[in-house]
């Protein structure tokens, strides 16, 4: 994809700095537009040359149908990230849920026969680990981003060590899956149809990006999340407990996350615990998509999608053996990520997030 | 408000503390970190089954795994067991010592970040690159020497060429935030994955031993790999090496503390705007600091290709991560990186001897690593417990205001 440095300080000159952000952000997504343009019109004039099976892939109702699998995961823990930072406390610690909740997931559907039983299950485990990690950061005041780092690095050890200590080895044996859930009608829709025969966990992650921005934007609970992320004495002054908002939002960023990791090793009908895990680094990610997405729910998930499509798209050109090597087709989104965040890379985060709130009457 | 401030933040909340109450809260840490790592071990032992034979019993309830034991592996298995006689220079300690040879410099790197208000998780990237730059290096330069010159010349050249290339990876997230104003923790995770990624695709491919099914590169001339001294030869570890992360230790404590530049780098990481108004370029202190902060990195690398394997091989251990709990246990202090690296050298040894010795799961260690890190940052919580331990007296606060060194 073609993002050129030029038009970028053409518009934060022609624009001004405020404006600086803003139109970096559109030319990026105008170029992507444009370069996936040219590719079709490529693909299209010449269907044999790398551009036609470009086009194929990015047209295959497949490609699609996996983009949004891979999305759930990433797009749920985006979204919890988006409300425990928008209350101002940074959660780095996603990847650890998502990893707690995979396994947790897979656990409790082995022993309970039910997958939606594990699903909740692993919804629990998460939830409990974010509500650890809010007590340490906003009774103990640890260090936001330290402590997520602990919940990650505690995550990263615990998983595998249960799944050893059960299983006997890193890896769970196989479960239930959900299974898919096709529309009928809809669902023969060429390309889109991909959208109504889908895994449950979609539609829920779909559910999910509406009900966050509706939350977020359109509620009062929304309003004190905001607030007590860009302006906690006037949230305080106006008689809300900032501490009490704080610790409901990033107990829902634990419930979100526990969902996508839930989702994540379910629909695989597995956890696998080797190495950085089957997580592999989709917390982090998360992150990105949510910066990326400008806290918007509707962004992070736009952004998750382009980052789960590249994803998607490297797998199969993994199959289809094209030209580039295995190894360097799968870091195409970590430098994706780079390539965003050096042309975007000033992204407004909350006034106070990363910063302890003191109300000041407790004067210890 | 950007991460850096937020790293700042961290800092100057770490160096809120006292030399002493550092040093206090970091035990205090690990034994939580035990203390739970123990409840840990007997829960996980009621989960699994054994022989009714082999279960160890506390209060009449049969555990499958023994803390204990488990701990006693850990920590004196570790030292290659010096209470029980028949201690060798060549056991688990000399493993110990390897271990945290190469955490000195995993964790002086990310120290070396932390004090610019920098939070660098990309050492572990910057230790594969300058790892694989360190192996290329000097085997393209071992026809040309051989025997004592051959040494002499080539450990050092490695360790060169690795700390020029770590530092070069390092730079990049430099240049992304000093520049882009790139967010540094996402910029050098995903760095991370690249670095391991293409070293992948090399040494599978384009670098790839012919003779080896494995992904790594032609073995290195033993004359162009670390020589032992004294202990250590079976075990793959040279007094040399430690001996040069010690030195590297007190170097760059001197360079933060006595030099301009140390200065520029302490100021920029407590006080940016103070040290901007002070005629201190940014940018530069930015860039600069993380490409030292990816040497020290690169060197790590270049000390575990020509002192433990001898060759490049792809699935770098990570001493990288391990860096970043060694420089948080030590409060970003070099000096103080002496002693964590030690006791995470001794939990990475011990978990061998660990496994070795009882059925627990290896991964148990990593656990006990994020504990130790959870509780580490929540010096708040041991104060609290201190006051209701202690009667409050005189809340005399003391503030460090020379970057991190309080002179309490």
């Amino acid at each position: 994809m073609e993002v050129s440095p030029m038009s970028e300080e053409n518009t934060t000159t022609l624009f001004g700095r405020e404006f600086g952000e803003f139109s970096s952000r559109t030319t990026a997504v105008v170029a992507a537009i444009v370069a996936l343009a040219a590719t079709f019109a490529a693909g299209i004039a010449f269907p044999d040359s790398i551009a036609g099976t470009l086009t194929d892939i990015l047209t295959s109702e497949g490609t699609l149908s996996s983009a949004l699998r891979l999305s759930v995961p990433i797009a749920l823990a985006a979204l919890g990230g988006i409300f425990a930072e928008k209350s101002g406390v940074i959660n780095i610690g996603l990847e650890g849920l998502l990893i707690i909740s995979a396994f947790t997931a897979i656990y409790v559907t082995d022993i309970t026969g039910g997958v939606w039983i594990g699903f909740v299950g692993g919804v629990v485990a998460s939830v409990l680990l974010a509500l650890l990690f809010a007590i340490v950061v906003i009774e103990f005041r640890a260090d936001q981003i330290i402590a997520g780092l602990a919940v990650w690095l505690i995550a990263l050890g615990l998983a595998p060590f249960a799944s050893q200590v059960i299983y006997g080895r890193p890896n769970s044996p196989s479960v239930d899956t959900p299974g898919t859930i096709a529309i009928p009608v809809l669902s023969d829709i060429p390309f889109f149809g991909a959208l109504f025969d889908a895994s449950p966990t979609v539609y829920l992650m779909f559910a999910a990006v509406a009900l966050s921005w509706y939350v977020l934007n359109r509620t009062t609970f929304g309003r004190w999340v905001r607030a007590s992320g860009e302006n906690p004495k006037a949230l305080d002054t106006a008689g809300v407990d900032v501490s009490r908002i704080r610790y409901a939002a990033v107990l829902l960023s634990g419930v979100l996350a526990g969902m996508g990791g839930a989702a994540l090793s379910l629909d695989l009908g597995q956890f696998t615990g080797n190495g950085p895990t089957m997580v592999n680094g989709k917390g982090f990610i998360a992150i990105v998509a949510y910066l990326f997405g400008n806290y918007n729910p509707v962004g992070a998930f736009f952004s998750t999608l382009l980052f789960a499509g590249l994803d998607a798209m490297q797998t199969v050109l993994q199959l289809q053996g094209i030209g580039l090597p295995r190894q360097l087709i799968r870091i195409i989104p970590f430098v994706m990520v780079i390539v965003v965040l050096a042309f975007v890379g000033r992204t407004r985060i909350p006034a106070a997030a990363g910063e302890h709130y003191d109300t000041g009457d407790d004067n210890r | 408000m950007s991460v850096g401030d937020r790293a700042r933040d961290a800092l100057a909340r770490l160096v809120d503390a006292s030399a002493a109450e550092r040093i206090l809260i970091s035990i205090a840490s690990l034994v939580l970190a035990i203390a739970v790592g123990t409840v840990l071990i007997l829960v996980a032992g009621r989960m699994t089954t054994c022989a009714p034979s082999s279960a160890v019993y506390y209060f009449n309830v049969g555990f499958c795994y023994d803390p204990v034991l488990v701990f006693d592996r850990l920590f004196l298995g570790a030292l290659g067991d010096p209470l029980r006689g028949g201690w060798s220079p060549d056991g688990q300690f000399a493993i110990t010592m390897r271990e945290t040879t190469l955490l000195i410099f995993t964790g002086l790197s990310v120290a070396m970040a932390f004090r610019a208000g920098i939070f660098n998780i990309g050492t572990q990237g910057q230790m594969v690159v300058g790892g694989l730059a360190a192996a290329l290096g000097t085997l393209w330069a071992s026809p040309f020497l051989s025997g004592v010159t051959g040494t002499l010349v080539l450990v050092p050249f490695g360790i060169l060429v690795g700390a020029v290339f770590g530092g070069l990876y390092g730079a990049i997230p430099g240049l992304l935030k000093a520049y882009a104003e790139a967010n540094e923790v996402i910029t050098t995770i995903m760095l991370n994955f690249i670095a391991t990624g293409v070293t992948l695709y090399l040494v599978s491919d384009v670098f790839k031993d012919p003779n080896s099914p494995a992904n790594q590169t032609v073995p290195l001339p033993d004359y162009a790999q670390f020589p032992a001294l004294l202990f250590g030869a079976r075990q793959d570890f040279s007094l040399y090496a430690l001996f040069f992360g010690v030195v590297t230790l007190f170097a760059l404590y001197y360079v933060l503390e006595h030099t301009s530049f140390g200065y520029d780098v302490r100021t920029s990481g407590i006080q940016p705007e103070a040290a901007e108004y002070g005629g201190v370029d940014a940018a530069k202190t930015i860039v600069s600091s993380f490409a030292l902060s990816g040497a020290l990195g690169g060197v790590a690398g270049a000390l575990y290709v020509t002192m433990v394997i001898g060759k490049f091989q792809s699935g770098v251990p990570a001493y990288g991560f391990d860096g970043i709990t060694v420089s948080i246990l030590a409060g970003n202090n070099p000096l103080g990186v002496g002693f964590a690296a030690l006791l995470f050298g001794v939990l990475k040894s011990g978990t061998t001897a660990v496994q070795f010795a009882t059925d627990v799961p290896p991964q148990l260690v990593g656990v006990l690593r994020g504990l130790i890190i959870l509780f580490v940052a929540m010096p708040e919580f041991f104060r609290l417990i201190g006051r209701r331990l202690v009667k409050p007296t005189d809340q005399s606060k003391t503030i460090a205001t020379d970057g991190g060194e309080s002179n309490e």
